[in-house]
């Protein structure tokens, strides 16, 4: 058992380095077939109107001259030692610009997986214990309405009503730990919605099983039997699902940051797409693909050792 | 039989529908959705402006329509290309063609380890934002998921009898995928899509909607909704029309994929 999930981590970390690879060196790639070229945006945004040579220049500066694949290599030596360079935008650090923008939006995702995780168990425990077939049903088209509705909408609906109608919470200045909330709620809506259903499944499924007949022959009341024996079992099977969607929040924490003005990795990403910031973006899109990966991996070894005692038992 | 009872029912009827009327509206369009006109500011419904004018005299109605047409034409042509090419992809590549190839599944685990809105990220990163942008990147992430699911879905259906049948009685390896495995297939491939679509909608509007749009003389679904949010405390009437069309067109999205499990 040991051995073998050695074997299987390798495995994964070696899949890792895989996507990590294909990710940034797309993201190479596709900056080379772009129209707008680096070098002349960074010489626009310094000189105004740069000459034919000052543009050479910078480029030739930059390192923008040599071939894709050295720029590459390049980028990935200065990785392994922790340098990802200085913005060309402001003239920061990137390492620094990143280490105080993404605890900001893993944070937000964290509350938010928290919210969801709650939610959830909430939502179809109540929906599993109602006697009643059309709360049931309710539940299910309410989640279905809550996978439908964009989380920017419920954003900006949240933002309006709170902070503008009532001034509940502050638009601006968002930096301590509790304005994650209003952010994470928003973008726990979607995973909350999409797995509600698929966890009242997965208990009416348990409650069908014989252990389960048994049970109630043994005169064991119905919320017991919901928190002691089909909950445990149901949520250990969609565990690995709900990580990778940990992955999904990510990446939709982007664009509702941008929306309450949390200067996290998303407005990052926004504020150096426009200004075409190389540097930043290579760094921004490796550390996204690699929270995600993270995620997928942990979802994929718990997956592989509830696999194990299965098969086990 | 089953097949017919399926196409009468409504829950798949009203959905198809919408998402075509949402396609193919803006032929029936009243109005230019680029006319701007300072006169016409911020109107009640009228026979002439059906769901009243935004803050440029523009006819809100023809926009949503116009819209329609550019966020849904991405969604569809996007998942029309995925299903045509992805289908052949993962077919060629799975274990009933190829031996089994474990740098092939590596690689495929590996670029589908991120989520498609990642990708979305990485190209509008490079790229800048714009329509093609946006379609190509939908449909590169989009189709590299979707190559994984044909070629775990075939590998399954291999291993089952009527394949086994198929084979003994001298089917040929293309005429065993096209005509036997590939509609056994048909109905999760497509819920697949659907819920593709849904997601495909919901992203585009969100990146159109933070500034990263479709480019600045495209009428689209996310654009409309910031505009309109400028004017909310106003009219905050305005907002509704495209969120309701986004909504609707998710929904419908959503049912399908439903329907089908």
């Amino acid at each position: 058992m040991r051995q073998d999930m050695k074997k299987y981590i390798l495995k994964k970390l070696i899949e890792l380095i895989f996507t990590l690879f294909f990710v940034t060196l797309l993201s190479f790639l596709l900056m080379r077939l772009s129209s707008v070229d680096p070098a002349t945006a960074y010489a626009k945004r310094m000189i105004g109107s740069p000459t034919t040579e000052q543009i050479e220049a910078i480029r030739i500066q930059l390192g923008f001259d040599k071939p894709l694949l050295v720029q590459y290599g390049r980028w990935v030596i200065d990785l392994l030692q922790f340098d990802l360079g200085t913005s060309l935008a402001n003239g920061h650090k990137v390492w620094t610009d990143i280490a105080t923008a993404f605890p900001k939006t893993l944070g937000i995702v964290f509350l938010a997986s928290v919210f969801q995780i709650v939610s959830i168990i909430v939502l179809s425990c109540t929906a599993f214990l109602s006697p009643f077939k059309i709360s049931k049903n309710t539940f299910q088209i309410i989640c279905l309405l809550g996978v439908s509705i964009p989380s920017f909408y419920l954003a900006t609906v949240y933002l309006d009503y709170f902070a503008v109608k009532k001034s509940l919470i502050s638009v601006t200045g968002n930096t301590s730990f509790l304005s994650y909330i209003s952010p994470a709620l928003c973008i726990g809506v979607f995973g909350a919605s999409f797995y509600t259903p698929m966890l009242m499944d997965a208990l009416e499924h348990e409650s069908k099983e014989d252990y389960a007949f048994y049970a109630r022959c043994r005169g064991l009341s119905e919320p017991r039997l919901l928190f002691f024996h089909f909950l445990p079992r149901a949520a250990v099977g969609l565990i690995p699902n709900f990580l990778q969607s940990i992955g999904l929040s990510l990446a939709n924490a982007t664009v509702i940051e941008q929306i309450f003005s949390i200067p996290g990795f998303g407005y990052l990403i926004v504020n150096h797409v426009l200004d075409r910031d190389t540097p930043m973006i290579h760094a921004e899109v490796f550390f996204l693909a690699l929270a995600i990966a993270l995620c997928n991996i942990t979802a994929d070894l718990i997956q592989w050792v509830i696999q194990r005692k299965k098969e086990a038992v | 039989m089953k097949k017919k009872s399926m196409s009468l029912d409504f829950s798949v009827i009203i959905p198809v529908l919408v998402i075509g009327l949402f396609l193919i509206g803006f032929l029936f369009a009243p109005n230019n959705p680029m006319e701007s006109n300072l006169m016409t500011r911020f109107q009640k419904p009228s026979s002439m402006y059906p769901f009243g004018t935004d803050q440029l005299g523009r006819c809100i109605f023809s926009r949503i329509l116009y819209g329609g047409f550019t966020t849904l034409g991405i969604v569809l042509g996007g998942s029309m290309i995925v299903f045509s090419i992805g289908t052949i992809i993962g077919m060629a590549t799975s274990r009933a063609v190829m031996k089994e190839n474990s740098f092939i599944d590596g690689l495929i685990n590996a670029v589908t380890a991120i989520p498609p809105i990642a990708y979305l990220i990485v190209f509008i990163g490079a790229w800048g934002s714009g329509a093609k942008t946006t379609l190509f990147a939908l449909t590169v992430s989009y189709i590299l998921r979707y190559i994984k699911l044909v070629r775990t879905r075939t590998d399954m259906e291999m291993g089952k009898a009527y394949v086994m049948c198929a084979i003994s009685s001298g089917a040929s390896k293309l005429r065993i995928l096209t005509i036997h495995i590939l509609p056994n297939l048909n109905a999760q491939l497509i819920r697949f899509l659907c819920l593709s679509c849904a997601d495909m909608i919901l992203a585009i509007t969100a990146f159109s909607f933070i500034g990263l749009g479709l480019g600045d003389n495209v009428v689209d679904w996310g654009s409309m909704i910031l505009d309109a949010r400028g004017g909310l405390v106003l009219h905050p009437i305005m907002i509704l029309y495209p969120i309701g069309a986004v909504i609707l067109s998710t929904l419908c999205f959503n049912i399908l994929a439903r329907r089908l499990t």
